[in-house]
């Protein structure tokens, strides 16, 4: 209890900081003012309401979202490499928002976004049948390759697409690493309800996903369906990585570094463990895009850099410690 | 000896199309003209545009093919490959870190320093006090410093101006446009010189493939032979990144597509045919990127994505049903 209250106050801090820190800082009392009596010919209340504040929710949103998808698929796959981004569903969720984009156009935002979901569906199924899922068994190596393999080939395409049409190549930057800049013209609420969806979804089949976790045949006995299961899982991933992409492309590591964290702080529960996943991401992805807006003024690094710096370590720490060979 | 006719065939009906084909088309009558004169109008397109690119492309794709079958067979693993283990990406990142700090440095030099910094990494990470290194863990560690090394490029990328950070993203993907002789001299000499090197050390990597003890009963100083070679692939791998960019895939695929096409047995055959098939690929990926749609260049490095990822998926589910992965 002690502990997830020291989550929500992690969070808190998170929350401050990206309101207030950057080019142009807020203090917090100008915040509450500007939050209790907008006046738009202040530029510091401007700021807050039209940048800092949707950029707020587009982290909180994403970095929730890609903390439980995560979670979901390391404990599913039994794979601690295991994260959207390095899976490919991020990738597959941002390649078909690109198509969308150059085939209808980017007015209509919302039904373009919408598009993530089939994409972020179709490679999540397709990374975890090539990595061995449907054998029951996945090795660990196999599916960070695949990933990898399906990341390289969606890249390949959207390096043609953007090459051909040059209006996209913003949707290029923002493709490739993932980014909160955009956040006031993305789909918030609806992309943030789906997400909670998924949240919902997944506190719901939580007991099963442990159940499986303990193997097939121990899971079979206690009388649970692997299959369902793991459809169930699919959807929590694919719903929570499309609107995790929806808001702010796609930010890699963040679903790797998140889960054991979240278990250090949670213990081995895993409802608890979704809940400081969930809490962590947010902190976490906030806590990166606002040291990339300070690191180098006047430039920024984009979110999802920041992620893969602090990450990409972590990674490394992981695939060391692995026993190759050994399916867990 | 059929299987290296059948190379030498292809090879030579692909440069032979890579030279034709473009937006100036060249009849082969042209073309033998401009080769045998150096006058008329094929000797215009062929001494300034196509001739160097598709040359660089022949010797980018042979280094970076060698390079891909070295590391394969020391590894004894077809996805030990220097672009899946993060060696040419490090090898990138340089070249991209010097001309976003304005530095001038010979990119043949920078992609060397890059491309051994990664390698050192990548071993000192994967090593596990008092075990032997298991491939498998080194695939995975490679993995990640390659995701590092391209998070830095774009991270710099994000530094340059405009046309110029548009211009550094078509050479990440790996690309063969405005190529010119000097790069020509550069991977021919360099990729020559290194060539050498490797075929002087098969009868080492042939020791090694019997594993460690045996060749080490053989009198062979194991440690030393590996890092020989490692090194040696390393650099082949950054003398075709120092010209083409870290084109992805070519050196994970060409060893086994060599193989198969030539049959070749013996180690020094497969080098062979693995540079053959290395060049084979790239002059042909950088002739379809730039005829795949007519008025858009292409880089070469989207052909050989789009190609690479479906073969690495493809060995992955072999491997799989081996049991090995």
């Amino acid at each position: 209890m002690l502990r997830l209250l020291g989550l929500f106050t992690l969070l808190a801090l998170a929350l401050a900081l990206a309101l207030s820190v950057g080019a142009r800082p807020v203090t917090p009392a100008v915040a509450l003012e500007a939050l209790r009596a907008y006046d738009p010919t202040n530029p510091a209340h401007v700021t807050l309401m039209a940048i800092r504040l949707p950029r707020l929710a587009a982290g909180l949103i994403a970095g929730g979202a890609l903390g439980l998808a995560g979670t979901v698929m390391q404990v599913m796959t039994r794979n601690p490499l295991a994260d959207p981004g390095l899976l490919g569903v991020n990738a597959g969720a941002a390649f078909a928002l690109l198509i969308g984009a150059t085939a209808l156009g980017t007015s209509d935002a919302t039904s373009v976004a919408l598009l993530t979901f089939p994409g972020a569906a179709l490679a999540s199924a397709l990374v975890f049948t090539l990595g061995g899922g449907l054998r029951g068994d996945v090795g660990p190596v196999r599916l960070t390759l695949a990933g990898a393999a399906l990341n390289a080939l969606l890249l390949s395409l959207v390096t043609a697409i953007v090459l051909i049409r040059q209006d996209t190549l913003d949707m290029f930057r923002f493709w490739v690493a993932g980014s909160l800049t955009q956040a006031a013209s993305r789909p918030l609420m609806e992309m943030a309800l789906i997400a909670a969806a998924g949240g919902i979804l997944a506190l719901a089949i939580a007991p099963q996903i442990e159940a499986l976790s303990l193997g097939s045949a121990l899971s079979r006995s206690l009388g649970t369906k692997p299959r369902r299961v793991q459809a169930a899982a699919l959807a929590v991933v694919t719903l929570c990585t499309g609107a995790a992409v929806a808001v702010a492309g796609p930010i890699a590591f963040l679903g790797l570094m998140v889960p054991p964290l979240a278990r250090r702080v949670a213990g081995h529960a895993l409802r608890r463990e979704l809940l400081a996943s969930a809490l962590l991401g947010a902190a976490l992805l906030l806590f990166a895009d606002t040291l990339g807006r300070v690191v180098m003024p006047p430039a920024e690094v984009r979110a999802g850099i920041m992620t893969a710096l602090i990450g990409g370590p972590i990674f490394l720490w992981v695939a060391r410690r692995l026993r190759p060979g050994a399916t867990a | 000896m059929k299987g290296a006719l059948t190379l030498c065939l292809l090879l030579l009906c692909a440069t032979l199309a890579a030279l034709m084909l473009g937006p100036v088309q060249l009849s082969p009558a042209l073309l033998w003209q401009g080769l045998r004169t150096g006058e008329g109008p094929g000797a215009l397109v062929l001494g300034t545009i196509r001739g160097p690119r598709v040359v660089t492309a022949l010797g980018a794709g042979a280094v970076l093919g060698l390079s891909g079958a070295l590391f394969q067979a020391l590894f004894r693993n077809p996805l030990a490959a220097p672009d899946i283990m993060g060696f040419t990406a490090g090898a990138g990142l340089t070249i991209i870190a010097a001309i976003a700090l304005g530095l001038t440095l010979p990119p043949p030099l920078l992609a060397a320093g890059g491309g051994l910094a990664a390698a050192l990494l990548v071993a000192l990470l994967s090593q596990r006090r008092g075990q032997a290194t298991p491939p498998l863990t080194m695939i995975l560690v490679g993995l990640g410093i390659g995701f590092i090394a391209s998070a830095l490029s774009s991270f710099l990328l994000t530094l340059l101006p405009h046309p110029q950070a548009a211009e550094a993203q078509r050479w990440l993907t790996g690309s063969l446009a405005a190529r010119d002789w000097t790069h020509v001299a550069q991977v021919w000499l360099i990729g020559a010189l290194l060539a050498a090197l490797a075929l002087a050390q098969m009868r080492r990597l042939a020791a090694l493939e019997l594993g460690e003890d045996l060749a080490a009963g053989l009198g062979l100083r194991v440690g030393r032979a590996r890092i020989a070679l490692a090194g040696t692939a390393v650099l082949l791998a950054a003398a075709g990144v120092a010209v083409a960019g870290p084109v992805p895939f070519i050196a994970l695929m060409s060893g086994p597509l060599g193989a198969r096409i030539t049959g070749a047995r013996r180690l020094r055959g497969q080098m062979l045919s693995a540079a053959g098939t290395g060049a084979l690929v790239l002059v042909v990926a950088d002739l379809a990127a730039r005829a795949a749609l007519p008025g858009i260049q292409l880089p070469a490095g989207v052909m050989t994505g789009l190609l690479g990822a479906p073969y690495l998926l493809w060995r992955l589910s072999r491997e799989m049903e081996k049991g090995e992965l």
